[in-house]
């Protein structure tokens, strides 16, 4: 039994290998899966990280390409959707891709990694902030983008030590993204003595907080931490202006979007919020934003930089060491240092940003901010 | 929670007032169509979405027309969302549900989850998957209670929503009650084949039925679009499913079923937030429904059903 | 052609204020605030043709009806490709579910890595359609929260795993009887409700048991959900008593003590392919015994029983069958199903969370029980086939994928209401 089946394995194997050597790709273009949500409610954010990665692409073709092979975007929709990630993963090591920008929620990234870290293909992820990707001690996953575990802490020692609130409530939005981080900002206040007196989870979708907002109210709450995004955020400060609730409110980088203040218009004054620094604001961008300007995109969103930067990565490596032998890519991606929009960047041990630090940021009722010290 | 406050009592009374008589005026939709053909419309939730949409089309055209007048706008929109609603109800019928009548049950089921999802779609595609907002266009209202204490809040546009369900569901009422297209509606609810062998065109009644349902969908549409300022291609499916539970709490098929059951599961939601906590809402909100139907198999208002041999 | 004309100008009116709204204006936000532009001109010359279409089909309704109804008759009638005859049909369905079988068995070697996955995940659903089609189809209750009981399943190998070490196999009967036991405990005492009332309790309890696993983050990890979880091992004969091999992984290194890679132990070379079609093996392992289980079960006293009920409750009740008991047996029986496949899904996936076990779900499965003729074993197995497959082909349409899916969904009703394989009813006529 054991026998035939090992056998009828083995010519399978071989029909299978067979098969992979017909499907070797055309060797002058070097093929890189964009992996996020096309569609499905977050297809918004998808699209930051398809216009960052396209121009990245682009641009280094314009320049030659690499090693005189120029890259190709796949676009690969996984709807924010764990099952349908792990396909699409599959689909990537399917076509013979090795290397993949993306995915962009967490709980897609998480599963889809185990593939990539399986068939040796090279993953950036410009956007998943989970800080549990990074903790299995996987070679070929990286991110160009900090973490939630971070993000948490910068938020808490600056309420501690500049706003010194006497009641603190700290929401979330019961998914990956938001109650990771508002059990870090809650862990890290009360570590610093800040008396922390809510502690509660909103649905994701809803649109009517009021109940929440006379609870705050009731309990005399004079600051408000919300992990999650902009749409729940707005519609609460928005209805907590409506019912005299006037707390200062906090946010993380999922809330600093421009929507957040035409959902809650003069509501959105003063919110304060994390923020990656803002890339396209710097100077050595100028001409990268001019590029995206030119073509009608909005060069501000939270992973455009992130993912020209997950790209620009890539193609440097491939282009200092001459090879697209992921392996020998990983340990040279994981021991030098790269020129991105975002900067200088290179990674720690388990694929994180070295040194990725979070801003603190006055928002303001007309979509703009200010940073604020530390 | 400290010792009881009737303030703060009455204003989570007030948010759960609210959004029960929305979830109440979605729920007649479901509940009608149920009366009469049997069957469950799950794409009611698209057609309030499409009814926010268009609301939200009205107002911010009247606003580049220059229209200032907040009540011009309120019935402009109402006017408007409650057409395309109804136009877009009236298709749905008409396309997805009326060639499947006379089958199983779970056909035009199936046939509404199919179109619940394509309607969706297609705003999303033609009006982006993000939050639109609109600024308030009503804000202020009255405070109660004890400068130093907790403070009641209600805003004009809660009275809004209040005084604008009663009028509608009063007018429904009467409606189905007076006049000749009601009595025929309550004929087909009663014997659908009957009612076709007395000489009803069952068929107008259906696609009326649909009309109303759809109409009322814009109304809450218009609404909860004013009182929220926001709106996206899928608030209609959790908006929906929450109506739904409404009309089967009250007893599906009963127009003050529907009204009963609305108001209760936006009470029960509010004070689950209020005295416990709010990501629980939705547990106890279902565990409730659960109970009742325990107890009266039919709903709180829903009449019993007689077997039939 | 007056005749027409009236309900012509007015369904094309109909059609103007359908699309115009949402397709001809659109919402932009300029800065933070919200104006109202109008459309693509592409999409002005959608909103006409469309119009048009429509008005002119309505106008020459008859006209055009007449033409294909004369089409039609001229045409040589199609002939049946199912014969009359109940013994031969069945015997034809036999015949297509061995080759079913066969061409899945095959299908993993001859086969893409991606389309194995695939493979995989249709079978999970076919599964799934085939557990539910115990309740829906068979016992004619509405149950649109099954997703509930996919996700005791996989939440049960992902806690044994993680808190008890348990493996996969262990798991796999553990996970089915819990689903089973919840089925049983939610049965109890609902299902004396009729019809609707029971869809809307079991919607209830799909998401009371979502929401319940992600708010109890201290257990389930909450909307982090579980991740790591371990793919199953191919349990070692042993040959030899000296290696104390436990079981054989699949990936490049062994990840647990005790467990070999699967290559090295029977010496040949890594592909990474291997996994996939294990994993692949497994389901369809797993789908084989579902599909025997539930054949004979039907044949049983106790299917026997579904169907009456189903049928005629009041003279089941008249026979003296005792009605809770039948339907709870569905319901459990089903929800064991349901258990098996989630058990399976968490290997597959490695890692879950509570948003895999949305409503939209529960609809699916249904969609895919109705789709395939309600009761039809065979049906169903196809519209899993064709549910899974469809939006993976549509991904080629992206923006247009969930559009196309949700009208494939409304047309295919209309267009075969009793479903792709329409269950075969027996049934005995007097001899006139």
């Amino acid at each position: 039994m054991k026998k035939t089946f090992a056998r009828t394995l083995l010519s399978v194997s071989t029909s299978v290998m067979l098969m992979g050597a017909t499907a070797i790709t055309h060797a002058d273009t070097i093929q890189i899966a964009i992996a996020g949500p096309v569609t499905g409610p977050v297809a918004q954010y998808g699209d930051m990280q398809v216009i960052g990665a396209k121009m990245a692409v682009e641009q280094i073709n314009k320049a030659g390409g690499v090693n005189g092979d120029t890259l190709e975007a796949v676009i690969m929709d996984d709807a924010c959707d764990p099952k349908q990630a792990v396909a699409v993963a599959n689909k990537v090591v399917n076509e013979g891709i090795s290397f993949v920008v993306g995915h962009l929620c967490s709980s897609s990234t998480q599963p889809a990694s185990d593939v990539y870290e399986d068939e040796g293909i090279l993953m950036i992820t410009p956007a998943s902030t989970s800080p549990a990707i990074t903790e299995r001690g996987y070679k070929m996953i990286f991110r160009t983008i900090g973490l939630d575990s971070d993000q948490g802490p910068t938020a808490a020692k600056y309420i501690a030590s500049k706003v010194k609130p006497k009641k603190v409530a700290v929401l979330h939005d019961k998914q990956q993204y938001g109650e990771g981080i508002a059990s870090s900002v809650k862990k890290t206040l009360e570590e610093n003595g800040i008396n922390v007196v809510m502690f509660e989870g909103i649905t994701a979708g809803d649109k009517d907080f009021s109940a929440i907002i006379a609870k705050m109210k009731q309990a005399g709450v004079d600051f408000v931490y919300y992990g999650g995004y902009h749409p729940e955020l707005g519609l609460i400060l928005r209805q907590s202006r409506q019912k005299g609730f006037n707390a200062q409110f906090m946010g993380p980088e999922g809330v600093g979007n421009k929507d957040l203040s035409a959902i809650a218009g003069e509501a959105s004054e003063g919110l304060l919020v994390t923020l990656p620094p803002a890339f396209d604001l710097r100077p050595e961008n100028k001409s990268l934003v001019e590029a995206f300007k030119a073509k009608g995109e909005d060069p501000s969103g939270a992973f455009v930089m992130t993912s020209y930067a997950a790209v620009k990565v890539m193609a440097d490596a491939i282009k200092a060491t001459g090879t697209t032998d992921t392996e020998k890519l990983q340990q040279y991606i994981h021991t030098h240092s790269f020129n991105t929009p975002m900067g200088d960047i290179s990674f720690k041990e388990n694929g994180d940003l070295k040194g990725f630090e979070f801003d603190i940021y006055t928002w303001h009722a007309d979509g703009s901010k200010t940073p604020v010290q530390k | 929670m400290l010792a009881f406050d009737p303030f703060y009592f009455a204003q989570q009374l007030l948010n759960g007032l609210t959004i029960g008589s929305t979830y109440a005026l979605i729920a007649i939709g479901y509940t009608m169509v149920y009366g009469i053909i049997g069957m469950i419309n799950f794409a009611h939730g698209e057609i309030y979405m499409i009814g926010m949409y268009s609301a939200f089309v009205a107002i911010t055209g009247m606003a580049a027309f220059g229209i200032e007048f907040l009540p011009v706008i309120f019935v402009g929109a109402l006017l408007f969302a409650m057409l395309i609603s109804s136009t877009v109800g009236w298709a749905v019928e008409r396309v997805a549900y009326r060639p499947l009548r006379g089958g199983n049950r779970l056909i035009p089921l199936i046939s509404a989850i199919g179109m619940s999802i394509f309607l969706q779609n297609y705003v999303r595609l033609f009006q982006g998957s993000s939050d639109v907002a609109i600024p308030h266009l009503l804000s202020g209202g009255y405070t109660f209670g004890a400068a130093d204490g907790f403070q009641t809040t209600l805003s004009y546009m809660q009275i809004l929503i209040f005084v604008t369900t009663i009028v509608s569901m009063g007018a429904l009422t009467l409606f189905i009650a007076k006049s000749r297209m009601g009595r025929a509606c309550r004929a087909v609810a009663e014997d659908l084949k009957m009612a076709n062998l007395l000489g009803i065109d069952t068929n107008r009644v259906i696609s009326f039925t649909f009309v109303i349902g759809a109409a009322l969908a814009a109304v809450a549409g218009v609404l909860l679009g004013m009182y929220y300022g926001v709106t996206n291609p899928y608030i209609g499916f959790i908006a929906g499913l929450k109506a739904f539970t409404a009309a089967v709490l009250g007893g599906i098929g009963s127009l003050p079923g529907a009204m009963l059951g609305g108001i209760i599961l936006g009470i029960t939601e509010a004070m689950t937030s209020a005295y416990f906590a709010t990501e629980y809402k939705d547990v106890v909100a279902f565990g409730l429904l659960v109970l009742i139907l325990l107890f009266r198999p039919t709903g709180i208002l829903g009449k019993p059903e007689v077997e039939k041999i | 052609m007056p005749a027409t004309l009236p309900f012509a100008a007015f369904t094309a009116l109909v059609t103007f204020l359908v699309s115009f709204p949402i397709m001809g204006l659109k919402l932009v936000k300029e800065g933070t605030q919200l104006t109202l532009q109008s459309g693509t001109p592409g999409a002005w010359t959608f909103i006409g043709l469309a119009v048009l279409t429509v008005f002119l089909f309505q106008l020459f309704r008859p006209q055009i009806a007449g033409a294909t109804a004369g089409l039609r008759s001229r045409l040589p009638a199609m002939p049946s490709v199912m014969p009359e005859d109940e013994a031969q049909k069945a015997r034809i369905e036999r015949v297509i579910l061995w080759v079913l079988i066969g061409v899945a068995l095959i299908f993993p070697f001859a086969s893409s890595r991606g389309a194995v996955d695939l493979a995989t995940l249709v079978l999970i659903y076919v599964m799934l359609g085939l557990g539910l089609n115990i309740v829906v189809g068979l016992a004619g209750l509405l149950d649109l929260g099954y997703v509930a009981f996919y996700a005791v399943g996989a939440y049960s190998y992902a806690l044994l795993n993680e808190y008890f070490g348990l493996s996969f196999w262990a798991a796999l009967p553990i996970g089915g009887l819990l689903a089973a036991t919840f089925g049983f405990i939610l049965g109890f005492p609902v299902l004396r409700l009729r019809g609707d009332y029971l869809a809307i309790v079991t919607l209830g309890f799909g998401e009371i048991i979502r929401i319940l696993l992600n708010n109890w983050t201290s257990v389930t990890g909450g909307p982090n959900g579980i991740g790591g979880i371990p793919k199953p091992t191919l349990p070692a004969i042993q040959t030899d008593p000296e290696l104390a091999v436990v079981g054989l992984e699949f990936g490049r290194r062994a990840k647990e003590a005790g467990n070999v890679p699967f290559h090295e132990y029977f010496g040949i070379a890594y592909n990474s392919s291997y996994k996939v079609m294990f994993l692949y093996i497994i389901a369809l392992l797993l789908v084989l015994a579902t599909v025997y289980v539930i054949n004979r079960l039907m044949r049983m006293p106790v299917g026997r029983a579904w169907e009456a009920l189903r049928e005629d409750e009041i003279a089941c009740r008249s026979l003296g069958l005792n009605r809770t008991a039948i339907k709870l047996s569905a319901f459990t029986i089903g929800a064991s199903f349901a258990g098996f496949a989630g058990c399976f899904f968490a290997a597959r996936q490695g890692f879950i969370s509570p948003e895999s076990f949305t409503f939209i779900e529960s609809a699916i499965i249904l969609a895919i029980v109705v789709l395939g003729g309600m009761g039809s074993q065979l049906g169903v197995i196809l519209a899993a086939v064709l549910m899974t497959i469809l939006p993976e082909v549509a991904r080629e349409f992206a923006e247009y994928r969930m559009l196309m899916f949700g009208l494939v969904m409304v047309v295919m009703m209309i267009w075969r209401p009793e479903g792709l394989i329409p269950m075969k009813r027996p049934k005995l006529e007097l001899a006139q």
